[in-house]
């Protein structure tokens, strides 16, 4: 046959191969080079989910800067009496008001002012809740109907009133069940919370659920997830327990959804909801331990923690585990250790909400996160020891399985909300013990697994992935165009506008917070000369911020673009009506806060005309909202980058149609890459 | 003549530290635990995820060269770093061209149909050289089988094997 394989395999000359040997070569030629095709789809599987968990981590750090930022500015104001009293107002939305709580049994004020419409066609509830009200609450969400805010709040309030009488700690025994099932972080996934009452049934005696906290935030469905996992409460107390996360957290929800949701659903009853809800949570037990052997905890353990001293503590001044509860009184002789005893108490909380486990032995700071610990093997066998325990059931990190073992085995983490990144990018899980011995057994699943779509092949799933993932990135490396532009010039001596791959490398490592591998992402990223030399300016592949409505310049843009969560969460604080609107002084205020918490030159001139721009109709008001959602990326011909990505804007609509909409921003996303540098899909 | 040798030593010298980060960073996303250790059986992963194309057979001899004594299940990477180095630095298992590739397939379409169907695929994978798992054949066929032909049309395909990440 014509065609001759030239392999590098030893052969005789003058023998021609057998044609069988032939189809051997041939085989191995193809099946290596599959297997290398293969590993390279599975090396971008990963580094996918490093630049998901990075950007994700690197905003909590950045919440938590905030966060210690307002503590130091509190404790500053009130020292100062001539401060300014509307930042310490606008403050004292997170600082428990608890001995006004405590004497007022409903912080929700009167509901006699709130009626049922007639023009109402949602669900109707009459307490208590029974399991019948739960049915009809679960198929009145999956019609889409929202719960009047009457109704609501009732709820609410029956299961912070039940919430109150539980101890810090849950006990959950299997006696009567004998099995109970364990599930960890929902965010706001109201189809994964579906699918695990699909595949398990409802919380009943027979069924009894622990729910791991992280009911809320991130997803379109918090309050929904979050109402029905009360309502079950409410309907079978004594067989469902529910934990505390570290979502379940006022300035969290600030920042990561919650309370934007509410506002958008409960526009005029905003303030109320949102109260009730902080209430609730501050009264959420802490963590649950099952038939004395397992103890259920949403971050983990701390070498601070001890079960004594949590069952101790007072739970409720928590309305924010973010920051340590406030001194109320002054001076006294006890003042001190009071106060010492406090911190400790409110490290212990913040060490049970926010660990994680490490391989590496002892308790070391979580510096990945910024709050709470990296535990050690070490520290899981002597707490488990000390309180006879077998295993500590934990959630908190998305795991591409919805699950993974640590600490030969003593550690699992349970991860409840599938396709948390982006759709495909990990299962969900939830676990079930059962028998005397408590034998796990973990059930996975994929929220929208059965659609009638054609199924996308591993390479598509993965290009689709790593195409959503490379914008998020691209969009953080864009709010930090100025620094990095200093950074690569620092190694361009010559401006020739190039310099080498380690250089660009290593300035990416230099000025960006994410913990991602750039040698592996940087053809992905920019574009070499013929000297295999970096083109640092494709890095930005001329891209840029703008603002809608404000015409300032390129940098004030981009600062606050690159701060838009953290400034969002400011305003929101601000914002203590839920008006949506902040004066202009406020939003000043707002500015300068962040300046000096994150040492960035602007001047207050350069806010000042900012804020001018965007009171639009210059009654000196500013609609926050909108202007966190009008930036734009745009290329240079002014083609709008960012608009595939505003897909969940319409979240609520998002539900039945997700297997459809997931093909479609797959597509778009792809699509949105060819157009921008086709090398991008076409490399495998 | 002095300053030349001296920037060539420098250009080897900066080739080496690359070569030396990129292996550190493609080990480090399979590191789950962050303790500088990876299962065994991700390694043909990261070898092949550095552009090199070993077959099963040349992979059991990198991994005896680095396994620990004892059957640890895991593979440390001060053990790792100085092979691959090493490998990447002679650049050993290059992958061959596309047309070489493309000729194996031709190869196996005795009758020069320019096509294989799914049988003569699957036999030839399961039953020459170093077999495929079922998982391999399976995830093949899911993206080498041509939807409205059913068939595998290797030249489309080859294309997609072979498109270059550098």
């Amino acid at each position: 046959m014509g065609c001759s394989l030239s392999l590098k395999t030893p052969k005789p000359k003058n023998v021609e191969l057998s044609r069988t040997e032939r189809k051997i070569i041939a085989a191995i030629l193809i099946q290596k080079w599959y297997r290398m095709y293969v590993a390279r789809l599975e090396a971008r599987r990963r580094y996918t989910w490093t630049i998901f968990q990075s950007i994700e981590y690197s905003g909590e750090q950045d919440q938590l800067k905030l966060h210690n930022f307002f503590n130091s500015m509190i404790n500053q104001l009130s020292l100062d009496v001539n401060g300014q009293p509307k930042i310490a107002r606008a403050f004292a939305s997170t600082q428990r008001p608890h001995v006004i709580a405590k004497e007022t049994s409903d912080v929700i004020g009167s509901l006699d002012d709130i009626h049922i419409e007639s023009t109402y066609t949602g669900p109707h509830l009459t307490l208590p809740i029974t399991h019948a009200q739960v049915k009809t609450l679960i198929q009145a969400f999956k019609a889409k109907q929202r719960l009047h805010v009457r109704y609501l709040l009732e709820l609410l309030n029956a299961a912070r009133k039940l919430l109150q009488q539980q101890k810090n700690i849950n006990y959950a025994s299997t006696s009567i069940s004998k099995q109970i099932t364990v599930c960890g972080d929902l965010h706001g996934k109201l189809e994964d919370l579906y699918m695990i009452f699909h595949k398990n049934g409802l919380p009943s005696v027979d069924n009894p659920f622990v729910f791991n906290g992280d009911f809320v935030d991130r997803g379109p469905s918090s309050i929904e997830v979050a109402t029905i996992l009360l309502a079950c409460f409410l309907a079978s107390p004594n067989e469902v327990f529910l934990n505390r996360g570290n979502h379940e957290d006022h300035v969290m929800n600030l920042r990561y959804g919650f309370i934007k949701e509410i506002i958008k659903k409960y526009k005029n009853n905003a303030v109320k909801v949102t109260n009730a809800f902080s209430e609730v949570f501050s009264w959420l037990p802490l963590a649950t331990v099952i038939d004395n052997k397992v103890l259920v905890v949403h971050g983990g353990i701390s070498d601070h923690v001890s079960m004594k001293s949590l069952a101790r503590l007072d739970r409720h001044k928590y309305i924010s585990v973010l920051r340590p509860p406030t001194i109320t009184e002054v001076g006294g002789l006890d003042s001190m250790s009071m106060e010492l005893q406090r911190l400790e108490e409110w490290k212990q909380v913040l060490d049970l909400l926010w660990s994680d486990p490490k391989s590496h032995m002892g308790c070391n700071p979580n510096t990945f996160r910024g709050g709470g610990c990296y535990f050690g093997p070490d520290v899981t066998d002597s707490f488990l020891e000390e309180h006879k325990f077998q295993l500590l059931i934990r959630s908190h990190e998305c795991k591409p399985e919805g699950f993974e073992y640590n600490h030969n085995g003593k550690v699992l983490t349970i991860f409840s909300a599938s396709n948390y990144y982006d759709i495909g990018s990990n299962k969900g899980a939830y676990i079930k013990l059962s028998g005397p011995d408590l034998q796990i057994h973990i059930v996975q699943f994929l929220a929208n697994e059965c659609s009638g779509v054609r199924k996308l092949t591993f390479t598509q799933r993965i290009s689709c992935l790593e195409a959503s993932a490379m914008q998020d990135l691209r969009e953080k490396i864009l709010a930090l165009k100025s620094d990095l532009l200093e950074e690569f010039k620092k190694h361009d001596t010559e401006e020739k506008g190039t310099i080498t791959i380690g250089d660009w490398c290593s300035a990416m490592e230099t000025v960006m917070d994410v913990d991602v591998p750039w040698r592996m992402l940087r053809s992905k990223l920019v574009k070499l000369n013929s000297d295999k030399q970096v083109i640092y300016d494709t890095t930005f592949e001329q891209l840029q911020i703008l603002h809608r409505y404000s015409e300032n310049g390129d940098s004030v843009m981009e600062l606050l673009y690159r701060y838009k969560d953290s400034l969002e969460t400011i305003f929101r604080i601000f914002d203590k009506d839920n008006s949506g609107y902040i004066s202009m002084t406020e939003f000043q205020e707002a500015c300068s806060i962040l300046i000096r918490h994150t040492s960035v030159s602007l001047l207050p001139g350069q806010i000042k005309d900012v804020a001018k721009s965007l009171d639009l109709n210059k009654d000196g008001q500013i609609d926050f909202n909108e202007f966190l959602e009008a930036f734009r990326i745009v290329d240079q011909r002014g083609l709008d980058y960012t608009a595939d990505h505003l897909r969940e804007a319409d979240s609520e609509e998002e539900f039945d149609n997700i297997d459809t909409i997931s093909l479609a921003s797959c597509n778009s996303g792809m699509g949105l890459k060819r157009s921008v540098e086709p090398s991008i899909l076409c490399s495998a | 003549m002095a300053a030349s040798t001296d920037e060539a030593k420098e250009n080897a010298d900066s080739l080496f530290n690359e070569i030396q980060r990129k292996i550190t960073e493609a080990f480090d996303i399979f590191d789950h635990e962050s303790n500088k250790t990876v299962d065994v059986r991700e390694i043909g992963t990261i070898v092949r995820s550095l552009g090199c194309c070993p077959t099963e057979g040349e992979l059991q001899d990198m991994l005896h060269e680095i396994e620990e004594e004892e059957n640890t299940g895991y593979i440390r990477f001060e053990k790792f770093l100085p092979m691959m180095t090493k490998i990447l630095m002679e650049r050993r298992y290059k992958p061959s061209p596309e047309d070489i590739l493309l000729k194996a397939f031709q190869v196996l379409d005795v009758e020069m149909k320019g096509y294989l169907t799914r049988e003569e695929l699957e036999k030839y994978m399961t039953e020459e050289g170093e077999p495929f798992t079922q998982d391999e054949l399976e995830e093949m066929l899911s993206s080498a089988i041509d939807p409205d032909k059913g068939t595998i049309l290797y030249k489309d395909y080859v294309s997609e094997l072979t498109v270059d990440e550098q």
